[in-house]
C-alpha cells in the first residue's frame, strides 16, 4: 500500500519497522519524510502470516475452535465467538439462552481489558507514560477478572461448539460487579485526562482527523470509524448472540480526531461495564450448552462480530465432515490499516506512530497471503522451488 | 614552592573530588535517583541502587560496533570529547557545598558552553553514525539546542546581572543567603524547564523519542561509545542541577544542606517529567521562543528597572 508521490532523488526514508520500538509486532512502514513533514507513506504487512486459515482446513471444528481463540492474543473471545457461532449456524444448532449471555459478558470484559490496553498504548506513542502506567495497572483488574470466570488472563477459551464451557456463580456475579465498580471509576477518571490534560491535547486533538466522508471511503471500522461520527457497530446494527437482549449505545463522536479516538473508547469502556451489569443482572437460567453433531452440513456460512478493534468477519464452508473445508478470517486492522497511510502524509514525523496506535492495529491477526497477479505473469512457486530457494537463501 | 597546594591538589580536584570520579558517581547515582522517583510516581517498582553502575559497566565490556559509512575515528573520539566536556565544566561548579576549585572571571559562559559540548558531541556523533533515526534525532538534538540555549542563559543571567560579574564564585558570594529563587522566580522556573531540555528528559525528549526515531542520535552507540554518553548525561544532570542550586537556592552550603537541595530539584524534575506527555519539536521551539526567552527577557527588565530606578 503507498500513498502519496515518492520522488526518488530527494527522498529521505524512515523506515518503522519489522523491528521497531513503537511496533509491538511486526510491520513495515516507509515514511519519505521532508524535514519533518511525512510526504508519503507506505506499508507491507504480512511479517507474522501463520497460515492459520489453511491449517484449519486439516482439523476437525472443535481442533479448529482452540485454534482460531489465537488468531489475536487481545481479542482472543471474540475470535472464539465468531467461529462457534459460524459453525453453530451451519450445523443449525443454536447456543442455550444462558451461553450466549456469558458469551456477552466475556466479550464486553475483553473490550474493557482491550480497550485500557490500547489507552496505554496511544498514550506511550505520545510519551505520556504515567497514563500507560496507570492504565495498565488497572487493567490487571479486569484480566483477574477473566481469570476467575474462564481460568485463563488472556486465551481464555470459553466457548465451546453450541455453548460454553465457564458459569457464573453468584459469588463469582459479586466479584465481578466490585471490579467493574472500580474500573468504571478509572475509565470516568482517564475520560477526565483525555480531555483535560492540556500537555496531551496538544498531541491528540486536531492531530489525525478524519472526516466522516474519508471514513466512509476509506471503508474504515470499530472504533476508528465510530471517532469520526460513523454510527455503525454490530453489536446494534446485526445483534448477535445474545446482543437482542442487552441493546447497547452506540458511542460516536464528530471531531474525528486522535482525542476523539480516546473519548470513544474510553467511553465504550464505560458503556462495557454498564452491559456487564445488566447481563449480571438478568442472566438466563438453564443449559451451558447444546448438543452438537460432529459432522456439520453441508453449506456455507458468514459471521459478523463487533471486536474491540472493530468488525471481525467469519466465512466457513463446509462438506459434510467434521473438517471445514474453507475458512476465512478478516480482521478490523485490515481494514484501517488504508487510513494510516492516508492520514500521516501531511503529518508530523511525530505524530505517525500515535496515528498509527490510533486505530489500534494487530498485526499477526491481518496477515494473510496473497497471491499477486502482476503483469509479468504469475509467478507462483512450486513447492520444490520454494524449498531450493530456502536452502540457497540461508546457505 | 608549595608541591602539594600547587601540583597535587588541582590533579586530585580533577580527578577524583570534586571533579571526576566523584562527579561521575554522583551522575549515577542522581540518575538513579531520578529514574526510581519516576518509576514510583508511575506505580511502578523502579530500578535498583546500582542499576545505572551495571548498565555502564555492561556497556563498557560489550563490542562497539562501528557503522561502516562513519568515521572511526570520530566515531570513537566524540564520546570522550563530550565527556571532557561535561567534566572540565565540573571545575568551575560548587559541587557537594564547596567552592568550585577553579575560578575566573566569565567563567560562567564557559561552564554553560562546556555543558553545551555534550549536546554538540551528541549531535555530530549521531551526524557520523549516518543512521537514518541518526540524522532526525540529530536534527531534534540540534534544533532543541538552539531553542532552550537562549533562554538557559539568559535565566542565568539575571543572577549574574544583579551581582555584576560573569564570574560564579562572585555570583554565589552575592547569592550567599539571599536565596534568590524568590526574587528572580521567573529565571528560576525557566532554568529549571531549560536545564531539563538540556537533559533531554521528558516532556522535551523528542529528540530520543523511541516511540519515532528510536534512540535519536545514539541509536548506532553501542558499547564503550555509549557508556560514555551515559556517564556524561549523569555528570551534566549532576553539574547543572548544582549550577541552578548554587546560583537560586542561597549559594554554598554545607553538603548535607547541599544534598537536600539537589534531592529537591531531582524531585521537582521527576514530577515535572511524570506529569507531561511529550512535545513535538516543533511545540518545544515554540514554547521557548514564543514564551520562554521573552519570559526571559521581562524578568531581566524588570531585574534592571529595580536595580537602577527603583532601588
Amino acid at each position: 500500500m503507498i500513498n502519496g508521490n515518492v520522488k526518488p532523488a530527494e527522498k529521505f526514508v524512515v523506515p518503522i519497522g519489522p523491528q521497531h520500538p513503537a511496533l509491538k509486532e511486526p510491520g513495515h512502514f516507509e515514511l519519505t519524510i521532508d524535514g519533518e513533514t511525512v510526504t508519503a507513506a507506505s506499508a507491507r504487512l504480512g511479517y507474522a502470516h501463520r497460515g492459520i486459515e489453511k491449517g484449519a482446513e486439516s482439523r476437525s471444528y472443535v481442533q479448529t475452535l482452540y485454534m482460531m481463540e489465537r488468531v489475536c492474543g487481545i481479542c482472543s473471545h471474540i475470535h472464539g465467538t465468531a467461529f462457534s457461532l459460524v459453525v453453530e449456524k451451519l450445523a443449525g444448532v443454536e447456543a442455550p439462552p444462558r451461553a450466549q449471555a456469558i458469551r456477552v459478558l466475556v466479550a464486553e470484559l475483553e473490550r474493557i481489558h482491550s480497550h485500557l490496553l490500547w489507552v496505554g498504548v496511544g498514550a506511550h506513542e505520545a510519551g505520556f507514560d504515567a497514563l500507560f502506567m496507570y492504565s495498565w495497572r488497572d487493567r490487571e483488574v479486569v484480566m483477574d477478572i477473566l481469570e476467575a470466570l474462564t481460568g485463563n488472563r488472556v486465551n481464555y477459551s470459553a466457548n465451546v461448539l453450541g455453548g460454553v464451557k465457564c458459569d457464573v456463580t453468584p459469588e463469582a456475579a459479586e466479584t465481578i460487579l466490585k471490579g467493574v465498580d472500580f474500573l468504571e471509576e478509572r475509565a470516568r477518571q482517564y475520560l477526565e485526562v483525555v480531555q483535560s490534560d492540556a500537555m496531551f491535547l496538544r498531541r491528540t486533538r486536531g492531530v489525525g482527523t478524519m472526516t466522516r466522508e474519508e471514513a466512509l471511503t476509506l471503508g474504515v471500522v470499530g472504533p476508528t470509524a465510530r471517532a469520526s461520527g460513523v454510527t455503525q457497530d454490530l453489536r446494534k446494527d446485526a445483534p448477535y448472540a445474545a446482543y437482542p437482549d442487552f441493546p447497547i449505545n452506540v458511542i460516536t463522536e464528530t471531531a474525528g480526531d486522535l482525542e476523539a479516538r480516546f473519548i470513544v473508547r474510553v467511553k465504550e469502556t464505560i458503556e462495557s461495564c454498564r452491559i456487564i451489569r445488566e447481563v449480571l443482572a438478568n442472566l438466563p437460567e438453564g443449559e451451558l450448552t447444546t448438543r452438537m453433531p460432529r459432522r456439520v452440513k453441508e453449506g456455507e456460512a458468514i459471521v459478523r462480530l463487533e471486536a474491540p478493534r472493530g468488525e471481525v468477519f467469519y466465512y466457513v464452508q463446509s462438506d459434510g465432515t467434521d473438517t471445514a473445508k474453507r475458512v476465512k478470517v478478516r480482521t478490523p486492522t485490515i481494514a484501517n490499516m488504508a487510513s494510516v497511510l492516508h492520514l500521516s502524509v501531511g503529518h508530523q514525523l511525530a505524530d505517525v506512530p500515535m496515528i498509527l496506535a490510533g486505530i489500534d492495529p494487530c498485526f499477526s491477526c491481518n496477515d494473510r497471503s496473497v497471491r499477486l497477479t502482476s503483469a509479468h505473469g504469475n509467478d507462483v512457486w512450486t513447492w520444490e522451488k520454494l524449498r531450493q530457494h530456502g536452502i540457497e537463501a540461508y546457505r | 614552592m608549595n608541591f602539594f597546594a600547587d601540583v597535587i591538589q588541582p590533579i586530585l580536584a580533577l580527578l577524583v573530588f570534586p571533579g571526576g570520579l566523584f562527579v561521575l558517581a554522583l551522575g549515577l547515582v542522581y540518575l538513579w535517583v531520578n529514574r526510581k522517583l519516576v518509576a514510583r510516581l508511575q506505580n511502578r517498582i523502579g530500578p535498583r541502587w546500582f542499576q545505572p553502575v551495571a548498565d555502564v559497566v555492561r556497556l563498557f565490556v560489550k563490542e562497539e560496533i562501528i557503522p561502516e559509512d562513519a568515521n572511526p575515528a570520530l566515531f570513537v573520539a566524540l564520546p570522550i570529547v563530550g565527556l571532557a566536556g561535561v567534566l572540565t565544566a565540573s571545575l568551575y561548579v560548587p559541587l557537594f557545598g564547596m567552592a568550585a576549585p577553579f575560578s575566573y572571571p566569565g567563567d560562567l559562559i564557559v561552564t554553560v558552553y562546556l555543558l553545551s559540548l555534550l549536546t554538540l558531541c551528541i549531535g555530530l556523533a549521531g551526524a557520523n553514525s549516518t543512521g537514518r533515526f541518526s540524522l532526525v534525532g540529530v536534527t531534534r538534538t540540534l534544533t532543541q539546542m538552539f531553542s532552550y540555549e537562549a533562554p538557559f542563559l539568559l535565566a542565568l543571567l539575571s543572577p549574574a546581572i544583579i551581582a555584576q560579574t560573569w564570574q560564579i564564585s562572585e555570583i554565589i558570594a552575592y547569592a550567599d543567603g539571599r536565596w534568590l529563587m524568590f526574587t528572580h522566580p521567573i529565571s528560576f522556573v525557566i532554568a529549571i524547564i531549560a536545564l531539563m531540555g538540556k537533559l533531554e528528559m521528558p516532556p522535551f525528549d523528542a529528540p530520543e523519542a523511541e516511540t519515532e526515531i528510536v534512540a535519536g542520535a545514539m541509536t548506532e552507540y553501542s558499547g564503550r561509545g555509549l557508556a560514555l554518553f551515559k556517564l556524561g548525561h549523569g555528570a551534566e544532570l549532576v553539574i547543572g542541577v548544582a549550577l541552578v542550586t548554587a546560583l537560586f537556592m542561597g549559594g554554598t552550603a554545607n553538603p548535607l544542606i547541599w544534598l537536600a537541595q539537589t534531592a529537591v530539584m531531582l524531585l521537582v524534575l521527576s514530577l515535572v517529567q511524570v506529569l507531561m506527555a511529550r512535545l513535538r519539536i516543533d511545540q518545544t521551539v515554540g514554547l521557548w521562543w514564543r514564551y520562554g526567552s521573552v519570559l526571559a527577557i521581562v524578568q531581566i527588565v524588570i531585574l534592571i528597572v529595580w536595580e537602577r530606578i527603583v532601588a
